[in-house]
């Protein structure tokens, strides 16, 4: 059966005290969000949950998420995204993103790994609006399968699409599809010995960031995380308004503490104070 | 200076059009494109890149980067027919083509080529075409990439669709094999074999960016990403990209 799934969220500022708070909420089973959490800076803290499990194939899910004028926010799941396999006659499960950033908004995305089970057919497309003086931080992090069953690249089919817009301008387009039974995946020009990718993006809307002074201060908080053979991670500016972060690694064990020292520097230089870190990276 | 003509009906068979292509698609050009390696130097240096591994590395590089550069060239094409060209569409598909490009080096060589190209040739006689794409990404101050400028040209020259798609593919390898060169012990026989032998791909890529859109093409080089974006940090650099 096809789960036609929706989690709509749409953040705001409090006039009266700066606080980000959760205005509306349209929900659909099995996504779910519980409530928001305020945290010491006076963002809101907002963990996902699938209360299925994972997405089972066919399912055709839908997260749309808007702050609101100096919202910030803080979205994480609360654990790995298990993307199960798919029945032969099951359509690929669908996930679209759509989130917009108004003025002074800031969005720090921060999920857990994606977890392609064997036999798994999955595409998500991810659009994202930033306007003047909005600020992202969006990860996403892909693992090769359940490892410990001994699963790696075993999935059919993954598909991920990154669309970002910044003050109306495409200033990244990502199209990644992932299909190992056509592919070899350790080729020199893909992923060699690695097995996890990770893609990292830092945004921040403005004519008045030095972003090369940017790039390097990333690359240098990089550099203790990287070893040829173990885990490599990359930092580029974009055409305008943010970074292109990219990370691979052989295990899914220094991911998290890698880019929690990333987004700890960004948030330092771009915004002046450093993250509230999730429990699981504490 | 020569006019452009509409000579699209039967370029196969004429002989002063592909001897124009011929010149267009040469390694002289783009001027500057020796001095690029679109992050392989960064490979090299991490030696993750040797001679023996650069076949296959060229295979995987046209089924996956050079098809969406393909899927560009063959739009840019279409956008530089002498009587429809319009600004508009020509700055959007090279913004779309700098927001797939995530290295800031190699960004800025694929522009700088791009941009070297098209003034190549527009100083070869009146494209209307050509010079209208320069003019609206001048006054715009928007990039020029290198497969883009070579599909416009292709198009606004009239060469044939297909043969313009694999001209370019061509050259834009024949470059980065010719980095590979200067990099590591890789000699011009070998090169010249490596070439030859990517001639099949290079077609069948050519004719799989026919099936595809701007929006739907994919490409996954995350260890050539690595290499094209980590560039910089090297110590010493014999490319600029």
């Amino acid at each position: 059966m096809r789960l036609d799934a929706s989690l709509a969220l749409a953040f705001e500022r409090r006039d009266v005290d700066g606080v980000t708070v959760l205005r509306d909420v349209a929900q659909t089973p099995p996504l779910r969000v519980i409530r928001a959490f305020p945290a010491e800076d006076r963002s809101a803290l907002v963990h996902m949950h699938n209360v299925s499990g994972g997405v089972l194939g066919g399912d055709k899910l839908a997260l749309a998420v808007r702050l609101g004028a100096g919202a910030n926010v803080q979205l994480t799941t609360t654990g790995a995204t298990r993307l199960y396999r798919s029945r032969e006659d099951a359509l690929t499960a669908v996930q679209t993103n759509s989130i917009i950033i108004e003025e002074g908004g800031l969005l720090e995305y921060v999920p857990d790994p994606l977890i392609p089970f064997a036999g798994a057919r999955f595409r998500q497309e991810t659009r994202i609006q930033l306007v003047p003086d909005a600020g992202l931080f969006w990860w996403e992090i892909l693992a090769p399968g359940r490892e410990a069953y001994g699963e790696c690249f075993a999935y059919e089919e993954i598909g991920l699409k990154t669309e970002i817009r910044a003050d109306g301008k495409l200033i990244a387009h990502e199209n990644v599809v992932l299909e190992p039974n056509k592919i070899r995946m350790d080729a020199i020009a893909r992923l060699d010995v690695y097995r996890y990718w990770v893609t990292f993006y830092i945004c921040r809307v403005g004519p008045d960031t030095d972003w090369l002074g940017a790039e390097a201060r990333l690359r240098d908080a990089a550099a203790p995380w990287c070893k040829l053979g173990e885990m490599l991670w990359s930092v580029s500016t974009l055409p305008a308004h943010g970074l292109a972060i990219r990370g691979l690694a052989r295990s899914g064990r220094d991911i998290l503490p890698a880019l929690q020292a990333l987004w700890s520097e960004a948030k330092l230089l771009l915004f002046g104070r450093v993250p509230i870190l999730p429990r699981k990276l504490q | 200076m020569p006019q452009a003509t509409d000579r699209r009906s039967n370029l196969a068979t004429d002989g002063l059009a592909e001897l124009q292509l011929l010149q267009l698609a040469d390694s002289a050009l783009p001027i500057g494109s020796l001095a690029h390696s679109f992050g392989l130097e960064s490979l090299e240096s991490a030696e993750l890149l040797n001679p023996a591994k650069l076949p296959d590395f060229f295979d995987v590089y046209l089924f996956e980067a050079g098809l969406v550069e393909a899927v560009f060239c063959r739009v840019a094409w279409r956008l530089g027919a002498p009587t429809t060209f319009s600004p508009a569409p020509w700055l959007d598909l090279n913004e779309k083509l700098s927001a797939r490009k995530p290295s800031r080096e190699s960004r800025a060589a694929s522009a700088a080529l791009g941009q070297h190209f098209i003034l190549a040739v527009k100083g070869l006689g009146e494209f209307s075409a050509v010079a209208a794409a320069c003019q609206a990404s001048q006054s715009t101050r928007s990039m020029i990439h290198h497969s883009t400028a070579f599909g416009l040209a292709g198009g606004a020259l009239s060469f044939a669709e297909d043969r313009v798609i694999e001209a370019f593919l061509h050259q834009s390898i024949a470059g980065l094999v010719s980095a590979c060169q200067r990099l590591m012990p890789f000699g011009q026989c070998e090169a010249t074999r490596l070439l030859w032998a990517l001639k099949p791909r290079m077609v069948q890529v050519a004719k799989q960016s026919a099936l595809r859109t701007i929006d739907d093409v994919a490409s996954f080089t995350p260890l050539l990403d690595w290499g094209t974006m980590e560039h910089p940090a090297l110590a010493t650099r014999l490319f600029i990209s």
